[in-house]
C-alpha cells in the first residue's frame, strides 16, 4: 500500500514536471503557489511535526533565501538558481547558531523566539540601505516562470523525499522520541540536541531554496512579502490540517487549503487573515491530530485488530512548581 | 547630553509603566494555565483602536472607552477559555503546543477582524498634547495620565489578588495546581476567570497605549513581544520581576528610539529578550520542568 502511494507520489512529479511547459499562465501560477506552499509546508512539518519544536518563525529563512538571491543576482550576477541555491546553503548556515540557541527553549518559549526572529530580521532589513530598505530590490524581469515553476518543483519533490526518508529512518524514531519526551529520549541515549539541530538545519533548508524563486518570480524583494506572516500561517494551518508529524498531511493539506487560499485571497483579501486565523483554530478543536491519521484509524479499523497506535496517550503531566 | 538622557529615562519609565500592566495580564494568564498567550498583543492593539475610534467620532476620552473595552475584552477572554480553550485535547504530549498553536490563530483572526472593523490606517488619540515643564524637562501629559493609571490598575490588581477569595483561588491555581484541587478549588473556572481577566487587562493596557503610539491592526505582535520579554526579564510568576523588566523594556524602546529610529525600537524587546536567554537560559526553563 505503501509503496504504491510511493511510486504515485513519483509520477506525480514528473507528470507536473512534464506538463509545465503546457500549461497556461493562470494554471503555471495556481500550480506554482500549490508547489511553494507544498514545500513550505514540508519544511515546517519537519522541526514542528517530527521534532515537536513548533517554530513561528520558519518564514525567516525564506526571506533570508530570497535576499541572498537577490543580492547574488543584481551585485554578483550570478545565474539565479546558483543564487537560490546559495540562499538554501546560507539559510542552513545561519540556522546552526540560531538553532543552538533557540533550541535549549522549550516549548512556547521557542516558538515564541522564533516569532520574534522573524520580526526582528524583517525590522533589520526593512532598516538597511544596502538591503533596500522598505522599498526592497527589483530583480531582472527576463527569468522565465516555467524555469522558476520548475525549481520549485524540484524543490517541493527534495521536502517530500527527505521527509520520507526522515519518516522510515532511525533519525526520524529519534525525533519523534524526544518529542514524546525529551528527558527519556536523553536517557535512552538518543543525542538530544545534535538530533534537533539537525532537524532544524533541515527545515531551514527547504524555506531557503524556495525564497530566491519565489523573489524571481515576483522580480522584486521586500521585507513584507520575503518575510510573509501569511505564507507562516499558511504553511502551519496546511500541515495542522493534514496531520502534523506524517508524510501524507502536509500533502492534502497543502493541496487543500491552497484552493481555499486562492479562492479567498481574489475575492475576500480582507477577510483573508480572520479566516485563515479562523481556521487553524477550528482544526485544532474539530481534527487535532489533522485529517490523514484521522482517515487513516478509520481504514485500518476496517482492515482489521491492529490496535497500535502511535499516540499511546502518556499520563497527564502536570508541572509542580 | 545628559538633560537628553534624563529627559529619555523620564519617557521610558513612563513607557514602561504601561507595559507592566500589561505584561501583568499575560503573566496571570500563563501562570494558572501554562498557556502563552499569542493574541495578547491583539487585545492590546484591538482596544488601542476602539479608543481612537472613539476619540475621533465622539471626543470621548480614552479612559472613558478603558471601562467598556475591558467589559467586551472580559467577555471575549472567558468566551475564548470556554469554547476553544478548554475543548483542546488534554491527554497528548504536545498539549502545550497544540494551546500555543490556537492562540497563534487567534491572533491572526482578532487582526484580521480588526482590519475589517478600524481598516488599515494607523490611528492615534490627538487628546492631552500639552507637556508639563518640570525644570528643564517636559513631561507629556498624554503619558503621564497613561502612567498614573497603569500604575492605579497594577496596584488594584495587586490587591485584588492578595485580598480577595478569587485574587488567592489565582494564586494558588498558578502555584501548585494540585494542591489548589485539593482544597477544594475550582480549577476549570478559575482559568476561565483569569483568562477573561488576562485580557481585561490586555484591553486596559491598549486602551491607555493608544495616548501615546500610533497603531493599526496588525501591530498586535509587537506587543505580545514585549509582554513576553517583560515577563521573561522578570522571571515568569513573578509581579514584582515584571515591573523591573516593564521599566528597563520602557528604557530600552525609550533610548533605541532616539538614538536609532522607531523601526529599529520595535526590535529592542527582542534582542533583550534574546540577551536574557543568552544569560539565563536555566532561568527561563526553570520553572516549567517538573
Amino acid at each position: 500500500m505503501n509503496r504504491i502511494a510511493l511510486v504515485a507520489a513519483v509520477a506525480v512529479v514528473a507528470v507536473l514536471a512534464a506538463a509545465g511547459p503546457f500549461l497556461s499562465g493562470y494554471a503555471l501560477a495556481v500550480v506554482y503557489q500549490t508547489l511553494v506552499y507544498l514545500a513550505l509546508a514540508y519544511g515546517w512539518n519537519i522541526i514542528s511535526g517530527y521534532a515537536g519544536y513548533f517554530s513561528f518563525g520558519q518564514i525567516t529563512f525564506f526571506g533570508i533565501g530570497a535576499y541572498v538571491t537577490a543580492l547574488s543576482v543584481t551585485n554578483a550576477h550570478l545565474d539565479w538558481r546558483l543564487g537560490a541555491l546559495l540562499g538554501g546553503l546560507v539559510s542552513m548556515a545561519l540556522a546552526l547558531p540560531i538553532g543552538a540557541i533557540m533550541l535549549r527553549l522549550r516549548g512556547p518559549f521557542f516558538s515564541l523566539g522564533m516569532l520574534g526572529l522573524a520580526q526582528t530580521v524583517r525590522v533589520l532589513i526593512s532598516s538597511s540601505e544596502a538591503m533596500g530598505g522598505g522599498t526592497g530590490i527589483y530583480l531582472p524581469v527576463s527569468v522565465n516562470p516555467l524555469v522558476v515553476y520548475e525549481w520549485t518543483l524540484g524543490v517541493a519533490a527534495f521536502a517530500f523525499a527527505v521527509t520520507v526518508a526522515i519518516d522510515r529512518s532511525a533519525f526520524g524514531l529519534r525525533l519523534r522520541a524526544l518529542r514524546e519526551d525529551q528527558q527519556v529520549a536523553g536517557t535512552l541515549g538518543v543525542d538530544v540536541t545534535g538530533a534537533k539541530i539537525r532537524a532544524f538545519l533541515i527545515s531551514a533548508l527547504i524555506p531557503g531554496l524556495l525564497g530566491g524563486g519565489y523573489a524571481m518570480y515576483l522580480t522584486l524583494v521586500e521585507p513584507v512579502s520575503a518575510f510573509s506572516t501569511r505564507l507562516e500561517l499558511q504553511s502551519i494551518v496546511m500541515t495542522v490540517f493534514g496531520g502534523i508529524g506524517t508524510v501524507w498531511g502536509p500533502l492534502v493539506g497543502g493541496i487543500v487549503m491552497s484552493q481555499i487560499s486562492e479562492a479567498l485571497w481574489a475575492r475576500f483579501p480582507q477577510a483573508y487573515l480572520m479566516i485563515f486565523g479562523g481556521l487553524l483554530v477550528l482544526f485544532l478543536i474539530v481534527l487535532p491530530r489533522g485529517v490523514v491519521p484521522a482517515i487513516a484509524d478509520r481504514l485500518k479499523k476496517r482492515g482489521g485488530p491492529r490496535s497500535f497506535t502511535p499516540q499511546a496517550a502518556p499520563a497527564a503531566r502536570e508541572t509542580v512548581a | 547630553m545628559a538633560l537628553t538622557l534624563a529627559q529619555l529615562t523620564i519617557d521610558g519609565l513612563l513607557l514602561g509603566g504601561i507595559y507592566a500592566l500589561s505584561a501583568l495580564g499575560f503573566n496571570m494568564i500563563f501562570g494558572v494555565m501554562r498557556v502563552v498567550n499569542l493574541s495578547h498583543g491583539q487585545f492590546v492593539v484591538l482596544a488601542a483602536l476602539l479608543a481612537a475610534w472613539a476619540y475621533s467620532t465622539y471626543h470621548v476620552s480614552p479612559l472613558v472607552t478603558l471601562p467598556v473595552a475591558v467589559a467586551i475584552a472580559f467577555v471575549l477572554g472567558a468566551l475564548v477559555h470556554r469554547f476553544l480553550l478548554r475543548r483542546l485535547p488534554a491527554d497528548t504530549s504536545s498539549q502545550e503546543a497544540v494551546s500555543l498553536t490556537l492562540t497563534f490563530g487567534l491572533s491572526y483572526f482578532l487582526a484580521g477582524a480588526g482590519l475589517a472593523i478600524f481598516g488599515g490606517t494607523f490611528r492615534a488619540v490627538p487628546y492631552l498634547t500639552g507637556a508639563f515643564s518640570v525644570g528643564p524637562f517636559s513631561i507629556g501629559q498624554a503619558r503621564l495620565l497613561a502612567f498614573v493609571a497603569a500604575a492605579v490598575l497594577t496596584a488594584l490588581l495587586a490587591v485584588f489578588l492578595r485580598v480577595t477569595p478569587i485574587g488567592r483561588a489565582i494564586r494558588a491555581t498558578s502555584q501548585h495546581l494540585e494542591g489548589a484541587m485539593t482544597c477544594g478549588i475550582d480549577v476549570d473556572a478559575v482559568r476561565t476567570f483569569s483568562f477573561a481577566l488576562g485580557s481585561a487587562i490586555a484591553a486596559a493596557a491598549g486602551c491607555l497605549l493608544s495616548l501615546v503610539y500610533t497603531l493599526n491592526p496588525e501591530e498586535g505582535g509587537i506587543f505580545t513581544l514585549n509582554a513576553f520579554a517583560v515577563v521573561a526579564i522578570g522571571g515568569l510568576g513573578s509581579y514584582a520581576g515584571a515591573l523591573v523588566g516593564a521599566a528597563i523594556l520602557g528604557l530600552a524602546t525609550s533610548y533605541t528610539a532616539y538614538f536609532t529610529n522607531a523601526q529599529l525600537s520595535e526590535a529592542a524587546p527582542y534582542v533583550i529578550f534574546v540577551l536574557v536567554l543568552l544569560v539565563l537560559p536555566a532561568g527561563l526553563l526553570g520553572r516549567r520542568t517538573a
